[in-house]
């Protein structure tokens, strides 16, 4: 992004050079938040709804466009429309400014977000460091909803999820570590040229101990992100709904649209430390078509990322809250200790890594997949035997009635 | 550098953050909004150490402060209050008193370190870039890895000791010794 | 010697002891049935690291771990005390009732890490390292403090001490801050250059402009931070109320051995770090900046209201702690010489503080778990229902923290005086002097209630337990033979007060 702006603002240099900078990186931001960041939390609740709708054998909104895909936009046009309600108990200028807080925490992310090799708002030298940092402003938005709204509920939701979030700062941040090591650098884009294209070059397949980060970073990130099974912030059926209950209109759309934002900046996060990034081999030399295939790469894992997160949603109970403590706690902190000290260990003994590791822990990672596909398949034939014809006559009497 | 300079503009308003949040936090009769005028004052300081090229501070600075102290703060007060209780954090006892002393202190301070013979790198040096990051890890681990243990003991001893203290005992409650 | 990390590691072997008896003690905690075992063992732990101190004198000196702690005669006498005085925490605690339910393992432990917080503020000789040292053992003494569970009176004292500790701190570090922005570097070694490049401002010593007001307001801000840990008057309000509200033992540690530490940290920046050494006994501050006046009237104060306000004290605890307010004050007096007599004078009398205020505190603790009364009504005809020898012993510590012959108490002012009278500062002595008299009221006012008040009807026997009578007996002894025989004591402080610079 720099050399791109060094090119476009040729010699000017003192205060012409400096706003030059600070107004295009203000354009670049603009457009990654409007042209991507938004449309795209909006089209993750579309997507959630439908996948969860063929996951539970149901329809979904199929009537806004085609396979009903506006859904989104119409959602979005009725909640700007709706009132916005302040409730008078309320303690106005937090239950105000609560959303933005959390909406800056959400987009700040997006400054070290890679999306190629050279889009990126700002490759950051501390960037994976940036990215928690920032991120943490969100708690304290939640809290700050939770607490103006000055209702049992949000109080209660806004002190669940600041809790969990707090929790598993811990071990997502342990479990980068391994990632971070391997690389040397704590720059989003050094971590992504550190990996190569082929799966087993990913840090993921790099020891047994890299995978188990993986793994406690993407659980650890899905706590943290307050999603199922670890959404116990906003337990429709505990708390209504949860720090967000009194809020309605454009500002409740600004939480949900954090929400569901957040679910590509888990999906980034783990491509980036632990799935390549946006590896490609080089099979040209063009740096448009380059990047292309970079965006295209890195965009899938993300959204296979995120697929695999709604999936979850669809699949898993919510967990106890006690439960969620001592898995953090009890497991989770001491597994990604034993994590990051056997990447260590690892890298002392083995300078320059094993290459039979890495493909070991490969081909026993496809294997477990494989068998997974497998068993996903069998029970989809299973299910499809299951026609609403052939239920017994007293079943269908009883969901008749 | 000629002319006007960006930098001296963030200078400006990364100040006024940290002194207005910390303005905030004591004029403030509302302590969760002490308490919020405390995490602008934090973000202040850490974009006072971009400033100073510690980025890796900077982070750290938002990450524990904001992520982790500011929370666990916001966290005893709204634990401990509720909305119609908190009216009053700050008692106002003698304003002007204390801004006098305060005002003495400051032009002393203000007299006194402009004038010290402070040990400034010298004029002229090209100043080169580093790597921050890389320099505090090597440091910690080389040069102050005694400070760097002995904290580790220091944060051991009073994680249990603050445990010990909080935890709720399932024996019999002790007669309180000043009754 | 200047040794880097590894190099250093054979020189630490007593903090190395101690950090692991922490950890030790901890886990330990968590499988070990009978908890009396985990005290025993952090008697034998300080113990041992007691005597590996101990070795270590006279051996080889230096700088270790790049300079962040000196090994020197100084750190090894200041070590020795204070492991001295974990040692007899340790087993005050042992023969505490008020302690034997108290989560012995973490107690323990908590002990310990004091004990090495202590160990390193003596020795650090990097700002980082003492800072850091300073809030080890104040974050530790805060959990010590309010470590009974229940007692309203333990909580509030945790928190008063936690409020002042963190605003002592806080302009500690602002003064290390300006001392940096002079110097450059965090280590003493080279803030003593730096402060010898600014200038002597002798009789004819130039001064480069514009260091002598930051300077002044440098070491002013310093002060605040170690005379919070030493309990000089203004920063001393915290002491009382601590002291009544902590258990016993962990009050006798406080004044004992942090009061200590602060002492030696107090000394290790003032003297070597930002004053001059002349070769000849005499030591010059940096840039002429002339604090000592500032720490006369601050020795005078604290003397005169930590003994006045001992006057009006029914409770022991309260009472000891204004006496320890009056000693920081007279120990201030060798520390304002600006000279190594000075310097000896206080080092000595750290020991006999030592020795004498820890057997006081063990007297008191005998009382305490006989009566559960830390009031003088619990001292009442102490003598006369069966506890003669604990009452004796209490007559020979108040007597000699009152300074009279032949106590030891006696022969540490003596010296004191003398190094201040060397310097002609009659009026510190005068005032000195006058103090004395005031402390004997009230430490005579314990004897009076032991020896001339006749017990209630019904007051209950008094059993003396072996346990602490041991201790009591040895610390008696001690001030006996130091009263009359100091030669070797003061030899040692001779010998110790040596700094190693690089």
């Amino acid at each position: 992004m720099q050399a791109f702006l060094d090119t476009l603002l040729g010699d000017a240099a003192g205060l012409e050079r400096q706003l030059g900078y600070l107004a295009g990186m203000v354009v670049f931001g603009a457009v990654v938040v409007f042209g991507f960041v938004l449309p795209f939390a909006g089209i993750v609740t579309w997507a959630e709804r439908r996948i969860w709708a063929r996951i539970q054998s149901r329809v979904g909104p199929n009537r806004v466009g085609p396979f009903g895909f506006l859904q989104w936009l119409a959602d979005g046009v009725k909640n700007i429309l709706k009132e916005d309600i302040i409730p008078t108990v309320a303690d106005r200028p937090l239950f105000r400014f609560a959303p933005y807080v959390v909406m800056v925490g959400f987009v700040g992310a997006f400054v070290c977000v890679p999306f190629s090799g050279d889009l990126i708002i700002a490759d950051l030298n501390i960037g994976i460091l940036y990215i928690t940092a920032v991120t943490s402003l969100v708690v304290v938005g939640i809290l700050m909803a939770g607490w103006s709204s000055n209702n049992r509920w949000s109080l209660l939701g806004g002190i669940r999820a600041a809790t969990q979030i707090i929790s598993y700062e811990i071990p997502a941040s342990l479990a980068i570590f391994p990632a971070v090591l391997l690389s040397g650098t704590l720059s989003m884009q050094g971590i992504i040229g550190e990996q190569g294209a082929a799966p087993w070059q990913w840090h993921m397949f790099h020891s047994p101990f890299t995978l188990l980060g993986f793994g406690l970073f993407f659980t650890a990130a899905l706590a943290e992100g307050n999603r199922t099974p670890f959404d116990l912030a906003e337990a429709e059926s505990e708390l209504v709904a949860g720090f967000a209950t009194e809020y309605s209109g454009m500002r409740s759309t600004l939480f949900f649209m954090a929400e569901w934002g957040n679910l590509y900046v888990i999906g980034a996060l783990v491509t980036t430390l632990y799935l390549g990034g946006w590896q490609v081999p080089q099979f040209t030399y063009n740096p448009v078509l380059m990047n292309l295939a970079q965006v295209g790469v890195f965009m899938g894992k993300s959204l296979a990322c995120v697929f695999f997160m709604i999936w979850l949603r669809a699949t898993l109970p919510r967990v106890r809250v006690d439960q969620l403590m001592a898995m953090c706690w009890k497991y989770m902190v001491p597994l990604a200790m034993l994590s990051v000290l056997g990447t260590a260990t690892m890298m002392v003994a083995l300078p320059n890594g094993s290459h039979t590791l890495r493909m070991a822990t490969f081909a026993v990672v496809v294997g477990v997949v494989i068998r997974f596909a497998f068993k996903v398949r069998f029970h989809l034939k299973r299910a499809r035997k299951l026609d609403y014809t052939s239920l017994s006559p007293g079943a269908s009497q009883g969901l008749s009635s | 550098m000629q002319g006007p300079d960006l930098s001296v503009a963030a200078f400006l308003l990364l100040s006024a953050l940290t002194l207005g949040g910390g303005g905030g936090v004591i004029f403030s009769g509302n302590i969760v909004y002490s308490a919020l005028s405390l995490m602008v004052s934090f973000l202040g300081v850490a974009g006072l150490y971009v400033m100073l090229e510690a980025d890796f501070v900077a982070g750290v600075q938002v990450l524990v402060y904001v992520g982790g102290v500011l929370v666990l703060t916001l966290f005893a007060v709204m634990l401990t209050h509720r909305i119609e209780d908190i009216k009053v954090s700050n008692r106002d006892v003698g304003k002007l008193p204390g801004l006098a002393a305060a005002l003495a202190m400051f032009a002393g301070l203000i007299a006194a370190l402009e004038v010290a013979p402070w040990k400034l790198p010298a004029e002229g040096v090209a100043h080169e870039a580093f790597a921050s990051t890389q320099s505090i890890g090597n440091a910690l681990l080389g040069r102050y890895v005694l400070p760097f243990e002995v904290a580790s003991i220091v944060l051991l001893s009073v994680l249990v000791g603050a445990v010990v203290l909080s935890r709720k005992e399932v024996a019999e409650p002790r007669v309180s010794d000043d009754a | 010697m200047n040794l880097s990390n590894i190099q250093s590691l054979p020189f630490s072997l007593p903090e190395a002891l101690l950090a692991v008896g922490v950890v030790g003690l901890f886990l330990l905690e968590l499988v070990v049935k009978r908890k009396a075992v985990l005290g025993e063992l952090a008697l034998v732990i300080t113990a041992a690291v007691t005597c590996l101190v101990a070795m270590q004198s006279g051996g080889q000196q230096g700088l270790l771990f790049s300079g962040m702690v000196a090994l020197d005669g100084f750190s090894i006498f200041f070590k020795l005390l204070l492991g001295l005085a974990g040692f007899g925490a340790v087993w005050m605690s042992l023969g505490s009732n008020e302690m034997r339910d108290e989560h012995p393992g973490e107690y323990y432990a908590l002990l310990l890490s004091v004990t090495l917080g202590m160990f390193y503020m003596a020795s650090a000789t990097n700002m980082l390292m003492a800072y850091l040292a300073l809030e080890f053992v104040s974050q530790v003494s805060y959990v010590l403090t309010g470590f009974i569970r229940g007692s309203r009176r333990g909580a509030e004292a945790a928190l008063k001490y936690l409020v002042y500790g963190g605003v002592a701190s806080g302009a500690m570090l602002y003064g290390m801050s300006l001392v940096y922005g002079l110097a450059g570097s965090l280590d003493y070694a080279a803030i003593s250059q730096v402060m010898a490049g600014l200038g002597s401002g002798g009789v004819d010593g130039a001064v480069v402009a514009g260091a002598q007001p930051v300077i002044y307001l440098a070491l002013v801000l310093v002060l605040a931070g170690v005379g919070y840990k030493i309990a000089m008057v203004p920063f001393h309000m915290w002491s009382p109320d601590v002291y009544e509200g902590a258990p016993l033992p962990v009050t006798a540690l406080l004044s004992v051995g942090s009061k200590a530490a602060g002492f030696a940290m107090m000394i290790r920046f003032f003297y070597p770090a930002v004053s001059a050494y002349d070769g000849d006994g005499n030591w010059l501050t940096a840039a002429g900046v002339d604090w000592q006046s500032l720490l006369v009237v601050a020795s005078m104060v604290t003397m005169t209201l930590g003994n006045v306000a001992a006057l009006r004290q029914d409770n022991i605890k309260r009472l000891l702690a204004y006496s320890s307010i009056a000693h920081a004050g007279y120990m201030l007096m060798g520390f304002v010489v600006m000279a190594d007599d000075g310097l000896q004078a206080m080092m000595f009398y750290m020991v006999v503080y030592y020795i004498m205020n820890l057997g006081a505190f063990t007297v008191l603790l005998m009382v305490l778990n006989q009566s559960g009364r830390e009031d003088i009504e619990g001292f009442k005809g102490l003598a006369w229902r069966g506890g003669a020898l604990p009452a004796a012993a209490m007559l020979i510590f108040m007597l000699s923290l009152a300074g009279l012959p032949p106590f030891a108490g006696f022969i540490g002012k003596f010296y004191l005086f003398a190094a201040i009278i060397r310097q002609e500062m009659w009026v510190l002595a005068v005032v000195g002097g006058l103090n004395s008299v005031v402390s004997l009221y009230y430490y005579a006012r314990i004897v009076r209630s032991m020896y001339l008040d006749q017990p209630a009807e019904d007051a209950p026997g008094f059993v003396a337990d072996r346990h602490n009578g041991v201790l009591v007996g040895v610390l008696a002894v001690a001030t006996l033979v130091f009263g009359v025989w100091w030669r070797p004591v003061v030899a040692l402080a001779d010998r110790s007060l040596s700094f190693f610079t690089g």
